[in-house]
């Protein structure tokens, strides 16, 4: 099986035109070079006929007996026989067929009542020879005047070279005016694809229909129509997704409190870890809704670049470290910034969700008196966020499986979900950033870092 | 002091105010912005917390015309959805402060607090934290009524965290706050002014340092 050729309209153009074009224009030198030799032909033998009649002007019915006087005078002779390019010979005979004046060698062609052209040979070369009957008095005379073919040779090889020369120049122009036609008509073609070509995977916006050939519209159309359709998909899912959280997170909450306040009632008496199990219960449970929650909401299939706008990311890194304050000072976890300004372009609550994630998961899984960092800044072309901890770290083949969702290292503290990774994995690709584990400084504990496109 | 809760779910507005009234406030609820208009209109209250979702105005309309009719009540709005364009259009239209469900009862308390404690120093310009009074008009510092002699940019330093109380303050702004008085303060010095703050505060105003971004008084609850 052979793959099939990669189609292309302007090679497809370019096949179907060139070579007909290509064709036709040698058909054109041919016929060119057919009439141009058969007017020349045509000239060079109504010169010939001409020398025949002015030979019949000079010859004289000497007497009755029939016998032909040629009354050509050397002078005429040498006049006849002038030509500097081809040799000329004539030949003048009577009827019963006897040389009067001439070349005995040049043979007559076999003459009906008009003149005749033929090809022929004498001394080695070709020549071209006409037969003129007359009669001189009564007598029918036959006069044959030949001439090598060196002039229309000559005369036909310089027609031919001009017509082949004038129709080449002809062909190339066309063939160059038909290739800069095809690349310059398939133009609007390409920029659609390299429109298309450049677009991010998520960008939904509609094409430009107005600068698109009529030929293409309707699958610029559709494409827009799709667009429209996942657009509305993507719509239609975050707004299912905020009504069940709504749904979800109301009596959560209804119930969180409710057991807030039993447990204060209860401290002391016997319902007391109950109640307090209860409490820790429902949290986890609320917080795997949430997360749940989000990692739906980050999910390619719900986010579209519509909302995407210039993020300040240091002070997102700021806000984050002020938002887990408090959880690190329970933890006895020492919690801090190193920020540069760094700007990318992204949904400020998709950020938001991924460096909550990053900074939880860090303060989870340090050990109290650890250390977690949070930065952003520029390195080169990347614009980054990054939550360095010095705690236990993550075992470089476990590094691509901790990004599974519901996946926890083996032994892992705490009672997460194993979808924190997973979500910070999502909205990093939602963002078209690179998401990189590595081990921290001096090869402890950890260092997350995401890689944006500077904004 | 009086909060007005608004909140249509019956299980959450139940915790809420047997919550807030376990801290000491009076409570009143209501089921909608209908009815918290109304109430609003004819008592006065300290703090109103309202839930975005209700049954028809929803809690951005009432606040929005909480703000258009003059009133400067704070506001705490709860919502379930943590969709930003709810959390910016809620600030916008003038809320305070702004917490997500499901929230920990005693966070929701704090905030309230905080809320209250704001507005009262910006109507009489006095500040208590804890054991630790602030007299934002004479410039005078008390703890357990007892006079503290701080220098003026002692007191701007700590003025400017109390009025931020529970917030990461930015050395920046701290700088700032002093640089009134002196063009040429190091970076250094807001680290000598707090210390000496601690010092002479004790534990009535733990401050504390948020390594690469500032400072924060915290809130001691009462």
């Amino acid at each position: 099986m052979t793959r099939p050729a990669e189609s292309s309209v302007s090679r497809r153009l370019l096949r179907l035109l060139l070579l007909p074009l290509a064709l036709l224009l040698g058909i054109g030198v041919f016929f060119d070079y057919v009439s141009g030799s058969a007017t020349i032909r045509a000239a060079y033998d109504r010169a010939l006929h001409e020398m025949a009649l002015a030979v019949a002007a000079h010859l004289r019915d000497a007497d009755a007996d029939g016998r032909i006087d040629a009354d050509l005078p050397p002078q005429a002779v040498a006049v006849l026989r002038a030509d500097s390019v081809d040799s000329i010979y004539f030949a003048v005979r009577a009827g019963d067929g006897h040389l009067v004046s001439g070349d005995a060698d040049l043979q007559a062609l076999a003459a009906g009542n008009g003149s005749e052209f033929g090809d022929g040979h004498l001394h080695g070369e070709a020549i071209r020879l006409v037969t003129h009957p007359t009669m001189i008095g009564s007598t029918p005379v036959t006069i044959t005047i030949a001439e090598t073919t060196r002039k229309r040779t000559t005369a036909i090889r310089s027609i031919l070279a001009s017509v082949v020369l004038t129709d080449i120049v002809q062909l190339a122009g066309t063939l160059l005016l038909v290739w800069l036609g095809v690349r310059y008509g398939v133009r609007p073609l390409r920029a659609l694809g390299e429109q298309i070509e450049q677009r991010s995977a998520r960008d939904l916006a509609p094409l430009d229909r107005a600068q698109v050939p009529v030929e293409v519209r309707p699958l610029v159309h559709t494409l827009n129509a799709l667009f429209e359709t996942v657009r509305d998909s993507a719509r239609a899912q975050q707004q299912f997704l905020a009504d069940a959280a709504h749904q979800l997170r109301t009596p959560l909450t209804g119930i969180i409190a409710q057991l807030d306040l039993l447990a204060r009632e209860a401290s002391g008496n016997g319902f007391a870890p109950r109640v307090l199990a209860l409490h820790e219960g429902t949290r986890r449970l609320a917080h795997t809704a949430n997360q749940l929650l989000a990692l739906a909401r980050s999910e390619r299939s719900a986010t579209t670049h519509d909302d995407f706008a210039p993020v300040d990311l240091e002070a997102l890194a700021t806000d984050a470290v002020a938002q887990y304050l408090d959880r690190s000072l329970h933890a006895r976890i020492d919690l801090g910034a190193e920020t540069e300004p760094a700007r990318t372009l992204g949904s400020l609550w998709l950020l938001r969700e991924l460096l909550g994630n990053l900074v939880d998961n860090a303060l989870a899984y340090t050990p109290a008196g650890g250390r977690v960092t949070v930065r952003s800044g520029v390195a080169g072309a990347v614009a980054f966020l990054e939550v360095e901890d010095d705690g236990p770290g993550i075992p470089a083949d476990q590094r691509a499986h901790v990004r599974e969702r519901f996946r926890r290292l083996p032994g892992s503290p705490g009672n997460g979900c194993g979808l924190g990774l997973a979500i910070v994995d999502e909205i990093a690709h939602a963002h078209d950033a690179n998401f990189v584990i590595t081990d921290g400084n001096d090869g402890r504990g950890t260092r997350a870092r995401i890689e944006f496109r500077v904004a | 002091m009086r909060i007005l809760v608004v909140e249509d779910d019956a299980l959450v507005a139940d915790a809420i105010r047997r919550g807030l009234g376990e801290a000491g406030y009076a409570v009143d609820h209501v089921d909608s912005a209908e009815r918290a208009g109304t109430a609003l209109g004819a008592e006065s209250f300290d703090l109103a917390v309202v839930d975005i979702g209700l049954p028809g105005a929803d809690g951005l309309a009432l606040l929005q015309r909480m703000r258009r009719g003059g009133s400067a009540v704070p506001v705490l709005i709860l919502t379930a959805r943590d969709a930003l364009a709810d959390r910016v259009s809620a600030l916008d239209l003038g809320a305070d402060d702004y917490l997500v469900k499901p929230f920990a009862l005693p966070e929701l308390v704090a905030r309230s607090r905080a809320l209250i404690r704001r507005s009262r120093s910006a109507a009489s310009a006095e500040l208590v934290i804890g054991a630790l009074r602030l007299d934002l008009a004479a410039r005078r510092a008390e703890v357990d009524g007892t006079a503290v002699s701080l220098t003026r940019r002692e007191w701007a330093v700590l003025e400017c965290l109390a009025l931020n109380i529970g917030r990461v303050v930015a050395k920046d702004r701290l700088l700032q706050a002093i640089a009134n008085w002196d063009e040429d303060i190091g970076a250094n010095a807001i680290e000598v002014y707090v210390s000496r703050l601690r010092t002479k505060l004790g534990g009535a105003a733990p401050i504390r340092t948020v390594r690469g971004l500032g400072y924060r008084l915290d809130d001691a609850p009462g």
